[in-house]
């Protein structure tokens, strides 16, 4: 569907907020909390496919997100703070959810970092959910992030790694509380394990995956039944060189984290960046989620 | 055997938990509680036991009826914290009681465990007039509410902690099965 940029708001030189409205005025498709919208954005020679969550309220007649400009950015990012103007019309996916929040917990306990805020955003304007949120920014953004939160007690914000003791928050929670989480990589790694140690199982906790596509030696892919050859380049995802290569393979999340994009590999080996795959799935070395993982061989041959 | 009967694994602690709390309707602990992990709770009946609330001595704290015990449950449960894994050990009708405690306190099926041991007597569920019948050794049993015979079912409600019973005739009247013990 075509959205238009209605507003774009700059919180930090590299924040920004953009307030996507239909361009025919017709109503937008409802976006229930942690979901997310792909957005096809102009490059040089290609179209970044970039996700983001959406920030508004379900109910809103516009959907509002917030990018954060990625220093080595894929182009996406410094597309939308280097040239987008309010008026541009944008190609966009409809909304997708894939980090909804938990319906049977009673309590969540939601902690973000940086530009991982986002999807909450929309979690606060649920009516009636119970949450504590614990927010780590940097201390130049203590002021921008504090503006998007309601206040209270329930949000507590962290500017030095010293004023969030996880272990304590961990195991002061109630049985009936889920933990979310959705921030960097190494983020995430700590709070998991750290919640691991504490004794949470990990059926009550789940977290969010976007940008995981990062980039990598080049490496050539056979389709064996499209009788395609591609080359995947240093900088671009597998995805993205099939689909600059005409080829449609299907895809969702962009971040390895849905399963759509699933291929089945039949030679060569993959090199796994995703969350969906098993660890018993990838020592079958017989599948690869195209859109975050590579190549630890120079070919991979793959079933498309 | 009847696919609708769960399965249960031999007792055993989770490493993984932080806090133990195993309930049982009998009145021991289980065998084969580790002595290594730290943190464990044991509730037991005692029938006619100490009055309430009986102290914890060596973290064995003994109730004097399973109702006893399962309403503390509910109330401790609400006090208790992530890192809890609960472990219920006795005939299906306690374990899922205590199952149906823990999912309403709000733990996740992988933070409880269940183990059948005890009597093998079930708790019967008579389809005709919704009396439940406790304790029912033989696969049929009068309903002392409506009063007609019931075939015990190895049909398992988790919901009702129950095994259905129903007319023991109500396929064809006059034919009545010979009476067995529950072996299982």
């Amino acid at each position: 569907m075509k959205l238009k940029i209605e507003a774009i708001v700059t919180l930090t030189p590299g924040i920004r907020k953009f307030t996507l409205a239909p361009v025919d005025g017709a109503p937008l498709p409802r976006a229930g909390a942690g979901s997310h919208l792909v957005l096809e954005i102009p490059g040089s020679g290609r179209v970044w496919k970039n996700a983001y969550s959406i920030t508004s309220a379900t109910e809103a007649a516009v959907y509002e997100i917030i990018v954060r400009r990625v220093e080595k950015s894929r182009g996406g990012s410094a597309w939308l703070h280097d040239h987008a103007k309010v008026g541009d019309v944008l190609e966009v996916q409809p909304p997708q959810n894939l980090f909804a929040p938990q319906r049977l917990a009673k309590r969540h306990l939601l902690l973000s970092a940086g530009i991982g805020i986002t999807p909450f955003l929309s979690y606060l304007k649920l009516p009636c959910l119970a949450y504590e949120l614990h927010h780590c920014c940097k201390p130049e953004d203590e002021a921008a992030f504090r503006a998007l939160f309601p206040s209270g007690p329930q949000v507590t914000l962290h500017t030095s790694r010293n004023t969030l003791n996880l272990e304590m928050l961990l195991k002061r929670q109630k049985l009936d509380t889920h933990l979310s989480i959705c921030g960097p990589e190494s983020f995430m790694d700590v709070v998991l394990a750290t919640a691991a140690h504490c004794g949470w199982p990990s059926t009550k906790m789940h977290k969010e995956s976007f940008g995981g596509a990062t980039g990598g030696e080049s490496f050539v892919v056979h389709l064996h039944r499209s009788g395609v050859m591609v080359n995947v380049g240093r900088e671009e995802s597998l995805l993205d060189a099939m689909e600059a290569a005409g080829l449609t393979p299907s895809s969702l999340c962009r971040g390895g984290a849905c399963g759509e994009c699933k291929l089945p590999v039949l030679d060569g080996v993959p090199a796994h960046h995703d969350h969906y795959l098993s660890e018993a799935e990838r020592a079958a070395n017989n599948a690869i989620m195209i859109c975050v993982s590579r190549a630890k061989t120079p070919e991979l041959v793959l079933d498309f | 055997m009847s696919k609708s009967r769960p399965v249960y694994t031999p007792f055993g602690l989770d490493p993984a938990g932080r806090a133990h709390l195993v309930v049982t309707s009998l009145d021991a602990p289980p065998e084969g509680i580790e002595d290594s992990l730290a943190n464990i709770e044991v509730w037991t009946v005692k029938h006619n036991g100490p009055g309430v609330p009986a102290p914890i001595v060596a973290g064995l704290r003994p109730f004097r009826s399973t109702t006893e015990l399962l309403v503390q449950l509910s109330h401790r449960l609400t006090r208790e914290t992530a890192g809890l894994r609960l472990y219920a050990v006795g005939p299906e009708a306690f374990i899922w009681d205590a199952y149906n405690a823990a999912i309403a306190a709000g733990l996740h099926p992988s933070e409880i465990s269940l183990h059948r041991a005890g009597p093998f007597v079930r708790r019967v569920y008579c389809s005709h007039c919704r009396t439940i019948i406790e304790g029912v050794p033989v696969n049929i049993v009068a309903c002392p509410s409506c009063e007609a015979a019931l075939f015990v079912r190895d049909h398992f409600s988790r919901r009702l902690a129950a095994f259905m019973g129903v007319k023991v005739d109500a396929e064809v009247p006059g034919e009545i099965p010979e009476a067995e013990v529950f072996t299982s």
